[in-house]
């Protein structure tokens, strides 16, 4: 006789570090269905920001979350230059996507290691993490820190890349695409991360169309949506690449979505660096910003990140609201959970990638 | 396959860096203490105002500014160097900033921007810097290095009587 029961997961230490409580219902060891709730780490930055100015804003939009700390104030920026009427220069166009690669790269890269630290497979764990570990000696190289990469301003962005950092980045890129093409080959054909992420968690097309999923969660059940295609920001439109697509939409599926990922972000870069041209980097130093609204979105590394500015001639926005990636991805996890064994969940809670700093600023 | 990252690893030793008893690498653009220097500040207050931190602080005294900045307050993010156009103020490639609960207050960055009397009628002012004045005449002449010393009334004066 099986017996129903409930399962309390969390808050605390479920994949990552951040805190989610999961209230399992379990019928022996299968997961019947779930029920999130959410609330942990609210910070109240939406608040935050109507009480600080633009350039402010910026950095406090930096610390909403650490993985995808470059697509916040990218995006707010964007909706700022939408508002203002600027046009950033050209150059910092591809200096802005040369930032938010650089953190795709090493976000992807850290979801997939922590795959193989709950598989119990911590060589691999670390082999990725050294890997990774080169991408940020490249945001401390260009940008001057690990995580925040304080890349942009009003008008274009804060740094630029001299003849040195240039071959620098160009020689790091060398450097890590083998590496990340072992990972790849690694996590295809290892029979450890086979037997544990493959078949599992599984997300047909439908549902995940159903539930407007994003990001690397959305593409690995084989939807193919990608801001920097559907609507390209910045220099996308001028680069060449493929939307990354799975088509077994289960834990496996999107892990490799990221590796791939990765591997198109690192020929993004090298891209960027060839055809980089010359002139400044940030259009105004302090420009007024009038009063008006805008939404602008981007692709961050979960996914689609859409942020809604609306000020009123002042130096601080009236209301500034966002709706990040790992929002929309929650409401997959009922989907993906049902029918699976507990030993599953922190595969699979850790598959949507979620970002719980993010989710609830 | 990972067998051979193994060996790999086995033969080439650890992956980090032996701090503290070797030497980290330091890249030139890293973001760490932040330096003052009273000399090239003309007190517009900018890095205060984008200062998310609020870590910049200025205290008008009679006979000048004192600027504080409080490293345990900062972020790093540099918005005070990318905005200060007279340079005075940008982020150190130094990261050693670990120290005792009782040492917390000391972790500042302090400097006194002083008032100079006019040339002219001795009131007591700040004058700008050489090279915002060079930035904002476009150039550099004896007759500009004069100006600089007066406040801006008898600068005003001083220009009347020179169209007249």
């Amino acid at each position: 006789m099986t017996t129903t029961y409930k399962l309390p997961v969390g808050p605390l230490h479920v994949a990552l570090e951040e805190p989610m409580y999961f209230k399992i219902d379990v019928q022996g060891e299968t997961i019947a269905g779930l029920d999130i709730t959410a609330g942990h780490v609210h910070r109240g930055i939406e608040y935050l920001t109507m009480n600080r100015n633009f350039i402010q804003n910026i950095t406090l939009l930096e610390r909403v979350c650490s993985l995808c700390s470059n697509s916040h104030p990218t995006t707010f920026c964007m909706a700022l230059e939408q508002i203002a009427g600027i046009d950033i220069p050209p150059r910092a166009e591809f200096l802005r996507v040369i930032a938010d690669e650089t953190k795709r790269v090493s976000s992807n890269l850290f979801n997939v290691a922590i795959l193989a630290h709950i598989v119990g497979f911590d060589t691999l764990f670390m082999h990725v993490m050294e890997t990774r570990e080169i991408m940020q000696d490249v945001k401390e190289t260009i940008f001057g820190n690990r995580m925040d990469l304080a890349a942009n301003c009003i008008g274009g962005v804060r740094f630029d890349l001299d003849t040195e950092r240039k071959s620098y980045l160009g020689a790091q890129i060398d450097r890590v695409i083998p590496l990340v093409g072992k990972i790849h080959k690694l996590y295809l054909t290892d029979r450890t991360i086979l037997s544990r992420a493959r078949g599992v968690g599984v997300l047909s097309k439908s549902d995940a169309l159903e539930l407007a999923l994003v990001g690397p969660v959305a593409r690995g059940s084989g939807v193919e949506y990608d801001v920097r295609k559907k609507a390209p920001y910045a220099a996308y439109d001028q680069l060449d690449f493929e939307v990354v697509t799975g088509s077994d939409g289960d834990v496996w599926s999107r892990a490799l979505v990221r590796i791939q990922e990765a591997e198109v972000a690192l020929d993004l870069l090298r891209q960027c660096l060839q055809k980089m041209p010359e002139g400044p980097i940030c259009a105004s130093l302090l420009p007024e910003v009038p009063a008006g609204e805008a939404i602008a979105k981007s692709e961050a590394p979960r996914g689609e990140l859409i942020y809604y500015l609306r000020t009123n001639g002042s130096d601080r926005p009236a209301r500034l609201k966002w709706r990040v990636p790992s929002y929309m991805n929650w409401s997959a996890l009922p989907l993906m959970m049902k029918g699976n064994k507990i030993g599953d969940i922190p595969m699979i809670v850790n598959s949507i990638d979620p970002c719980i700093s993010c989710t609830e600023r | 396959m990972w067998q051979l990252v193994l060996l790999k690893n086995l033969l080439k030793g650890p992956a980090t860096e032996a701090f503290p008893f070797g030497e980290a690498t330091t890249p030139a653009a890293y973001r760490g203490r932040v330096a003052f220097d009273p000399s090239a500040c003309t007190a517009c207050r900018t890095c205060q105002y984008v200062c998310a931190a609020g870590a910049i602080h200025f205290e008008e005294r009679p006979d000048g500014l004192r600027f504080t900045l409080w490293h345990n307050s900062c972020v790093f993010c540099g918005m005070c160097q990318h905005y200060c156009v007279a340079k005075a103020i940008h982020l150190t490639t130094d990261w050693h900033l670990s120290h005792e609960q009782a040492r917390k207050y000391e972790m500042v960055e302090e400097g006194w921007v002083p008032f100079r009397p006019c040339l002219q009628c001795g009131e007591l002012m700040l004058p700008a810097t050489p090279p915002l004045m060079r930035l904002a005449y476009r150039g550099d002449s004896k007759e500009i290095e004069a100006l600089r010393h007066l406040c801006p009334k008898c600068r005003q004066t001083r220009a009347a009587g020179r169209n007249s």
